[in-house]
């Protein structure tokens, strides 16, 4: 049943955030969360993650309330796949993935053969065992970011929550680090992912979830919902949507002499 | 991973090895000169009571020859306990220093880091202003070490901020006053015998270790060491943000919270049994990470094995090196500075 939300409001005190968020991501879908910076993307995911306490509305997690589920059970519901950053102490690619097991392990105990195995597994699905004695900080940013996804599987949740995973990454390890996230989608996994990039989004999204000042701006498949307009509002650019000979679709910036100086007007 | 896996096992092997060797060898070395022979005597005697006493007499004490009296009251008086603090407080001061680096996500952080040994050191000298005596300056150590951490608690919670900052901020403004209170009570204690019991203790040492001081920081150390343990894998995900530890299902701050608690305790145990003993807590968890790697599966039992092997070894030069002892905290300092600086200049990185 993925992850669906109703209703959902947040505030910061008197700063609204989110305002009246429907959407749901079914099983199996890549939802792509489009926005411009502050526009309430993060505070959304740390809602659905159960981090934040929404102010109102509902949160269901595969058909259950989110606020009748403990966080340990959660956890192995839904994970987290933060964009990678340096860690105080350099772990290992393995324990970094063994972390995320802990879900479901005791309290008192450590990881056992049965969670060392998950952990193998989680690396050998998104192809990078051979890393596995390689130190966190030692590997490429694209690598870093597969370790961390790797954690999330090894979590053993089927729901995916990632923080603009491309983010950092080259043109290359971006591409190849999108098919492997589109692969999971085709497995069954839930994957949420907020984006800056419009091609993303038609390239690899099943659907699109576009906010603006913490209100839904536009929701649907990438082709209904992404148009020419949303872009305009949400970036203050204009662009044209043209489609390739391929039948994709590309976003491309108008840069006629009007356009930039409106351009960087907002800057 | 295996190559750490191997790493660690060596490490605890060899580490468990020497530490048995250095009791051994510890028990001989001093002023009072005993041979090897009339060592592993006396010592073969202590078993053959021991054994006795467990069979209710079954298997009966046979002592054996050349060992005087004299004899056994150093090694089992004197030395034994000496030994055993030694032991006790190197492993404490490591488990704490490793673990207050991994929730306050702090590679510099040390046992002191909150104020305990600062805390102690107010209620050693206040003990020993009002000549109040060996036992009482060791109570007082310990619960003002433990009064500073709470003040240090409350003190963050009123505070606002990211909370680990909150916490650090705390322990240094109340170490501060602490030490401010030390330097007071140093001036008004009489200079001829007062101020340099103060100074002296502070200076950190093992000297007038008795069984009573073991027996007295026993019982803290293990309860505070016991959790630590059972808690180690998830101090791993505490040194990561506190959402990826939570949305991973741990209770960041509830277990943050007891391993803060754990560690203070077994630094509160310690330094009030051996006054202010640097750079252990800093040095030791340091080397072992180089050896084992950072998970606190493995860090935390090779850090307290480390700890122990360390003081012990550093305690022996203490008591042998010169005619008159050389307080331990001295030594380490000049032997953990050098060390540190040798380790954080190595050409292979990764702390």
């Amino acid at each position: 049943m993925g992850v669906e939300v109703r209703g959902l409001s947040f505030a910061y005190g008197a700063r609204r955030v989110l305002e009246d968020i429907d959407f749901e991501a079914r099983d199996g879908e890549l939802l792509a969360v489009l926005g411009p910076n502050g526009a309430g993307k993060s505070t959304l995911f740390n809602c659905v993650l159960g981090l934040l306490k929404p102010e109102r509305g509902e949160i269901r997690i595969g058909g259950e309330a989110l606020r009748a589920i403990s966080p340990r059970a959660l956890a192995r519901r839904i994970a987290y796949v933060p964009q990678s950053h340096a860690p105080t102490f350099n772990y290992s690619v393995f324990d970094m993935a063994l972390m995320g097991t802990t879900a479901h392990v005791g309290g008192f105990s450590v990881p056992g053969a049965a969670q060392a195995k998950l952990a193998e597994d989680a690396l050998a699905h998104v192809g990078i065992s051979h890393l596995r004695a390689r130190g966190f900080m030692q590997i490429s940013g694209g690598e870093r970011q597969l370790s961390l996804i790797a954690r999330a599987l090894a979590q053993q949740a089927r729901i995916l929550i990632m923080d603009e995973p491309t983010a950092n990454l080259d043109y290359g390890n971006r591409l190849r680090l999108m098919l492997r996230v589109k692969e999971l989608a085709g497995e069954g996994y839930t994957v949420i992912q907020s984006t800056h990039d419009p091609d993303h989004a038609f390239l690899f999204a099943d659907r699109v979830l576009a906010l603006n000042a913490g209100r839904v701006a536009a929701a649907g498949p990438p082709r209904e919902a992404v148009t020419e307009a949303l872009i305009e509002s949400l970036y203050g650019v204009r662009v044209r949507l043209a489609e390739t000979r391929r039948g994709n679709v590309r976003c491309e910036p108008v840069l006629t002499e009007n356009n930039m100086k409106s351009i960087e007007r907002k800057l | 991973m295996e190559e750490k896996l191997r790493g660690y096992s060596l490490v605890v092997l060899s580490f468990s090895g020497l530490l048995l060797a250095g009791i051994v060898v510890s028990f001989a070395l001093g002023r009072f000169p005993i041979g090897p022979l009339e060592l592993f005597t006396a010592l073969g005697d202590k078993f053959g009571e021991l054994l006795a006493a467990l069979t209710n007499g079954k298997i009966p004490a046979t002592p054996g020859d050349g060992v005087t009296d004299q004899m056994r009251t150093i090694l089992f008086n004197v030395r034994l306990p000496r030994i055993l603090l030694a032991c006790m407080v190197g492993c404490c001061l490591a488990a704490a220093g490793a673990a207050y680096q991994g929730v306050f996500q702090n590679p510099m952080a040390a046992p002191d880091i909150l104020g305990a040994s600062s805390g102690a050191a107010t209620g050693a000298a206040f003990a020993i202003l009002l000549q109040l005596g060996a036992r009482m300056v060791m109570v007082f150590a310990f619960a003002a070490s433990l009064v500073t951490i709470g003040l240090v608690m409350l003190v963050s919670r009123a505070a606002r901020g990211n909370r680990v900052l909150r916490i650090i901020l705390a322990g240094i403004m109340i170490s501060s006053l602490c030490n401010a209170a030390t330097s007071f009570i140093k001036l008004v204690a009489d200079p001829n015998d007062i101020l340099p019991a103060i100074t002296y203790w502070m200076m950190g040492s093992l000297a007038k270790t008795k069984a009573e001081s073991v027996a007295f920081a026993a019982v803290p150390m293990a309860a505070g060491l016991l959790p630590l343990l059972l808690l180690r894998w998830r101090i791993n995900l505490l040194t990561l943000s506190d959402d990826e530890a939570k949305t991973m299902g741990v209770n960041t701050g509830l277990v943050r919270g007891a391993v803060i608690v754990c560690a203070t305790l077994v630094t509160a145990a310690s330094v009030s049994v051996s006054g202010l003993i640097g750079w252990v807590g800093l040095v030791v968890p340091h080397l072992i990470r180089r050896l084992v790697g950072n998970n606190y599966r493995h860090l935390l039992p090779a850090s307290m094995l480390g700890g122990a092997l360390f003081l012990l070894a550093v305690d022996n030069v203490s008591r042998n090196l010169l005619s008159t002892e050389i307080p331990i905290g001295i030594l380490t300092s000049a032997v953990g500075a050098p060390f540190f600086i040798w380790l954080i200049t190595r050409k292979k990185e990764a702390i």
